[in-house]
C-alpha cells in the first residue's frame, strides 16, 4: 500500500479510529497495529508476508538465545543463523538474477559456453529495509548492547511497524521496541504535527517529485540520443531533486504517521544538499542507512582504528556495499565507488588544506559538493553504462551537437525547483522544520499548510511508487 | 506554535480552495468523467476467469471500442459483451493472452484497424506494448491497486477536476498536464497538437463519442489535426508477414479449443480513410487476412448502410451512428448465423 493512495487514507482512518477508541487495552492495540501492518504489506502481495514471519521468528529466537547463552561459540552460531537467513533472503530475492548473470558472463569470458535462464524472481517490497532492521537487533544482542525485546509481540511489531516497514527509516531496536512497552497516545500538538508532516511528505512526493521533476528526468534518461549539455544537466538535476523529494517525502510521511500514534521515529534526512563535503552529506542523507553501515560494517571492518590504509579499505568496501544495497546492478556499485573516492579525497584534502567555513565560502563549498553528488546520480539513475557515459560526456561539454530533448519551459521549471531546493537546504541546514514552524505566525503557517494540501489535490498523483521501494 | 489554530485555518482554506477548483472547471465545461484505464480493462478481463457460454469477447483497438455499444449488444443478443479492445494498440497480445491463459471458447470478435493490426510483433513497439501492458497489469495488480480503483470511482463520477487519464489527454486538468500547456517554442522540436478527450466511458467500458465532439465542429477539428500530427511523421512500415503468422497461429489454437472468431473492419472516412487506402490497401491486407484465415469477416464498405455514417473526427462513430452500427451488425450476424450462442438464435 502506498501512502499516496486512496486505500491508505481509508486504512489510516480505520487504524487511528481503532487505536484511539476505548475498545482495546494497550496489548490489544499493539496486536491491532501488528495485524494492520500485515494487511498493509499483504495488500501488495499476501504470500510474501511469510518472509516477514520467518525473519521475525528467526531473529526473535536468535535474540532470546543470545540473551541467555554464555558460551561464545554457541552465541556466534545463533548470530550466524540470523545473518544467514536475512542475508540469504537478500541474496536470493534481490541478487539472484544479478549473481546468475555475472556467473554466466564470467563463464563465457573464460570460454565456457553457458546460457542461464533468468529466474525472474519477484523482489519483495522493502526487503532491504526490514532485513537490515532485524539484523541490527541480533547484532546488538550479540554485542550485548541492548536488552532483548520483552515480548514476541513487541518484537514482531518492531519488525513490521507499517509506517516504516517498506522504506525506512531503518530503526534500531533501542529506539523503537522500548516505545512499545507502555501505552502511547499522541498529544493534540503531536497529532497535528504528525498530520503536518504527512502533508508535507505527500507534497514532496506527489507535487515536487512526481509532478514537477520526474517527467524531465525520465525524458532525459530515457532518451537514446546523445544529449545537449543543458539537457543532460537539467535531467540530472531533476533526478537529484526527484530522488530527494521521493525518499525524504516517504520518510517524512512515515515519521508523521508514527507520530499520529504517539510513536517517535528518528530523522532520516537533514537538508543533505546543503552538505559541505561528503562526510557531512552522509550525516544528512539517508541517515538511518549510513549510520547502519557505519556501525555494522565500517567499524567492524576496522574503521579508523588500524591506520590510514585500513581505513581507506574499510571506507571503500562500505561504500561499494552501500551502493550494491541500493540495487543489483554494477551502475549502483560505481555510484558507491564514486562516493568512496569522494570521501577518501575529502579526508586527504582535509589534512592538507585548512579552511575556516563561513557563510560565503560555505555556500560555494556546498554547491561544489552538490555538483559532485550530481555526477554520481547519473550512475544511480542510468540503467546502462552507455547511457551514463553519454550523459557524463554531455555534462562535461564533450558532446558537441548533442540533441535537445527538453522544451525551454521544462528547463526553467526544473532550474527554479532545484534553486529553491538548494537555497531551502542552505537556509535550513542548522535548524529544523519544527523550530522554523515554532517561530512562524500560526495564521501564516495555516495558509502554507492549506497550499500544500491544495497542490496535492490538484496534482492528482496516480499512485506512483516510491523509488526506494525497489531497494 | 499554535498548531490547532493553523490546522483549523488550513482545513477551511484547503476545503474552500478545492471547492473553488471544482466550480472553476465546471464553469469551463468539464464534467465528471470515468477514465478508461488499466483497472477498468482488468475488471473486464477478470470476467474470463470463469468464462460462460453466453460471453462474447471484443478485442481490437479504439474503433471497435467506440463503434460497438455494449448495452445494445446485451439487449439484442442476450449475451454478455466483454470489452477488451485497447485504444491505439494491436489486438494480438490480447488474443494470445485469451488463448493461452483462459478457458474461454466462445465467440471472439476482432476489430481490424489495419494500421495497428499489421503494425508489429516487436514487444517494445507502442502498439504492442500498450496492449501487453494491460495484460501484465491484470496479472500483476495488487489488492491495494484494486481497492484504490474502487475508491476512485465515486470521485471520478462526481468531481470534474478528477481528470488525470492514462491517455494523457490535453483536456485533463491535473497539475502536470496544466503545466505542460505552458510549453512554448521549438527547442525540442515542434510542439505536438493538443489531443483532446473525445470519449465518454462507463464502468463496463462502453465507450461513446463525447457529445461535444459530435456537435462542435471546431472541437472535432482539433482531434482531426491531432490525428494528422500523429500520423504524418515517419512511421515504421507494417510487418504483415509476422503479424499475419502470429494471428493465424493463435486463431487456429483458439478454434481448436472450440472457439469462434469473427473479423470486423469498422468504418473510417475523410483523410483517415484516404491514408489507410494508400498505406494499407484492402486487397493487400484485409482481403489477404480473410483469405488466409478463412474466418467470417465483415468489412463496413461491403454494406451500403455503413457507407455514410457520421464520424466526427474521421475514425470513430458518433453515439447515434454507433447505436445504428451495433444494431445493424447484430442483424447481419444473425442473418448469417455466425453467432453460435443459443440465446442469439
Amino acid at each position: 500500500m502506498l501512502f499516496n493512495s486512496l486505500s491508505f487514507v481509508v486504512f489510516l482512518a480505520i487504524v487511528l479510529g481503532l487505536y484511539y477508541s476505548r475498545l482495546f487495552a494497550w496489548t490489544n492495540k499493539k496486536r491491532m497495529l501488528l495485524l494492520a501492518s500485515y494487511v498493509f504489506y499483504g495488500l501488495w502481495n499476501p504470500p510474501l508476508v511469510v518472509l516477514l514471519w520467518i525473519s521475525t521468528v528467526v531473529d526473535w529466537t536468535a535474540g532470546k538465545k543470545l540473551a541467555v547463552l554464555e558460551n561464545q561459540r554457541k552465541r556466534k552460531l545463533w548470530l550466524l543463523l540470523s545473518l544467514f537467513v536475512n542475508l540469504g533472503f537478500l541474496a536470493f530475492f534481490k541478487y539472484g538474477d544479478f549473481l546468475l548473470e555475472n556467473f554466466t558472463a564470467l563463464l563465457n569470458a573464460i570460454g565456457v559456453e553457458y546460457t542461464a535462464r533468468p529466474m525472474d524472481i519477484i523482489l519483495p517490497m522493502g526487503i532491504s529495509f526490514y532485513t537490515f532492521q532485524t539484523m541490527s537487533y541480533t547484532i546488538d544482542m550479540y554485542n550485548r548492547r541492548i536488552e532483548r525485546a520483552r515480548t514476541f509481540l513487541d518484537f514482531a511489531l518492531y519488525v513490521t511497524f507499517f509506517p516504516q516497514l517498506v522504506a525506512g527509516p531503518i530503526v534500531r531496536a533501542k529506539e523503537l521496541i522500548t516505545q512499545f512497552y507502555e501505552e502511547k497516545r499522541a498529544t493534540t500538538q503531536q497529532f497535528l504535527w504528525g498530520l503536518f508532516l504527512l502533508t508535507i511528505g505527500l507534497f514532496q512526493k506527489v507535487v515536487l517529485a512526481d509532478t514537477l521533476l520526474s517527467g524531465t528526468a525520465d525524458d532525459v534518461f530515457g532518451s537514446r540520443d546523445v544529449l545537449h549539455s543543458l539537457d543532460a544537466w537539467t535531467g540530472t538535476l531533476a533526478f537529484s531533486g526527484q530522488i530527494f523529494f521521493d525518499f525524504a517525502g516517504y520518510s517524512t510521511c512515515a515519521i508523521g504517521i508514527a507520530l499520529l500514534l504517539g510513536i517517535h521515529l528518528p530523522d532520516n534526512f537533514r537538508y543533505p544538499y546543503a552538505a559541505i563535503g561528503f562526510s557531512d552529506l552522509w550525516r544528512r542523507w539517508h541517515i538511518s542507512l549510513s549510520s547502519w553501515l557505519r556501525d555494522y560494517l565500517y567499524i567492524p571492518l576496522g574503521g579508523n582504528r588500524h591506520g590510514i590504509t585500513r581505513m581507506y579499505v574499510a571506507l571503500t568496501l562500505t561504500m561499494l556495499l552501500g551502493g550494491l544495497w541500493h540495487g543489483a546492478a554494477w551502475t549502483f556499485v560505481v555510484w558507491g565507488a564514486l562516493h568512496g573516492i569522494y570521501l577518501i579525497v575529502e579526508r586527504l584534502l582535509r589534512g592538507a588544506i585548512k579552511i575556516k567555513i563561513n557563510a560565503w565560502n560555505g555556500i560555494i563549498l556546498a554547491l561544489l559538493t552538490y555538483t559532485c553528488v550530481n555526477i554520481t546520480w547519473v550512475f544511480f539513475r542510468a540503467r546502462e553504462f552507455s547511457t551514463a557515459k553519454n550523459m557524463i560526456l554531455s555534462m562535461f561539454f564533450l558532446n558537441e551537437d548533442g540533441k535537445k530533448v527538453l522544451y525551454t519551459f521544462d528547463i526553467i521549471k526544473v532550474m527554479l525547483v532545484i534553486l529553491g531546493l538548494f537555497l531551502c537546504h542552505w537556509v535550513m541546514r542548522n535548524t529544523s522544520m519544527k523550530a522554523v514552524a515554532g517561530k512562524t505566525n500560526p495564521w501564516v503557517f495555516g495558509v502554507f499548510w492549506a497550499l500544500l494540501f491544495f497542490f496535492i489535490v490538484i496534482s492528482q498523483g496516480s499512485g506512483e511508487q516510491f523509488i526506494y521501494f525497489q531497494f | 506554535m499554535n498548531l490547532r489554530k493553523s490546522f483549523i485555518l488550513a482545513s477551511a482554506l484547503g476545503l474552500l480552495a478545492v471547492i473553488g477548483w471544482e466550480f472553476y472547471w465546471r464553469a469551463q465545461d468539464r464534467l465528471p468523467n470515468i477514465d478508461d484505464n488499466k483497472d477498468l480493462w482488468a475488471i473486464q478481463r477478470s470476467k474470463l476467469k470463469n468464462p460462460s457460454d453466453d460471453q462474447v469477447v471484443f478485442i481490437g483497438s479504439s474503433r471497435i471500442l467506440f463503434d460497438i455499444q455494449n448495452d445494445l449488444w446485451r439487449k439484442h443478443t442476450g449475451t454478455d459483451p466483454v470489452m477488451l479492445a485497447v485504444q491505439g494498440s494491436s489486438p494480438l497480445p490480447v488474443l494470445r493472452d485469451i488463448v493461452e491463459n483462459t478457458d474461454f471458447k466462445g465467440t471472439m470478435i476482432v476489430g481490424v484497424t489495419s494500421g495497428l493490426f499489421f503494425s508489429t510483433t516487436f514487444p517494445e513497439a507502442p502498439p504492442w506494448k500498450r496492449a501487453q501492458s494491460k495484460v501484465e497489469y491484470f496479472n500483476d495488480r495488487t489488492y491495494a491497486q484494486r481497492l484504490n480503483h474502487q475508491l476512485s470511482i465515486p470521485l471520478q463520477k462526481n468531481l470534474a477536476f478528477i481528470r488525470a487519464g492514462e491517455e494523457n489527454w490535453d483536456t485533463d486538468v491535473d497539475l502536470k498536464t496544466l503545466l505542460s500547456h505552458q510549453r512554448k517554442g521549438e527547442r525540442a522540436g515542434p510542439l505536438p497538437s493538443p489531443f483532446n478527450l473525445f470519449e465518454e466511458v462507463s464502468l463496463d467500458r462502453n465507450v461513446q463519442m463525447l457529445e461535444r465532439a459530435t456537435n462542435d465542429t471546431a472541437y472535432a477539428n482539433t482531434i482531426k489535426v491531432a490525428w494528422q500530427d500523429i500520423l504524418k511523421g515517419d512511421r515504421p512500415p507494417p510487418d504483415k508477414a509476422s503479424t499475419m503468422a502470429f494471428f493465424l497461429e493463435y486463431a487456429t489454437k483458439f478454434q481448436e479449443k472450440g472457439g469462434q472468431i469473427i473479423l470486423v473492419r469498422c468504418p473510417s472516412n475523410g483523410w483517415f480513410k484516404e491514408i489507410e487506402a494508400k498505406a494499407f490497401a484492402r486487397s493487400e491486407f484485409w482481403d489477404s487476412l480473410v483469405l488466409q484465415s478463412k474466418l467470417p469477416s465483415y468489412h463496413y464498405d461491403d454494406y451500403p448502410q455503413f457507407r455514410n455514417l457520421n464520424l466526427p473526427e474521421w475514425s470513430h462513430l458518433s453515439k447515434e451512428d454507433a447505436d445504428f452500427f451495433t444494431t445493424e451488425l447484430i442483424s447481419i450476424f444473425k442473418n448469417d448465423g455466425v453467432l453460435t450462442n443459443p440465446k442469439t438464435k
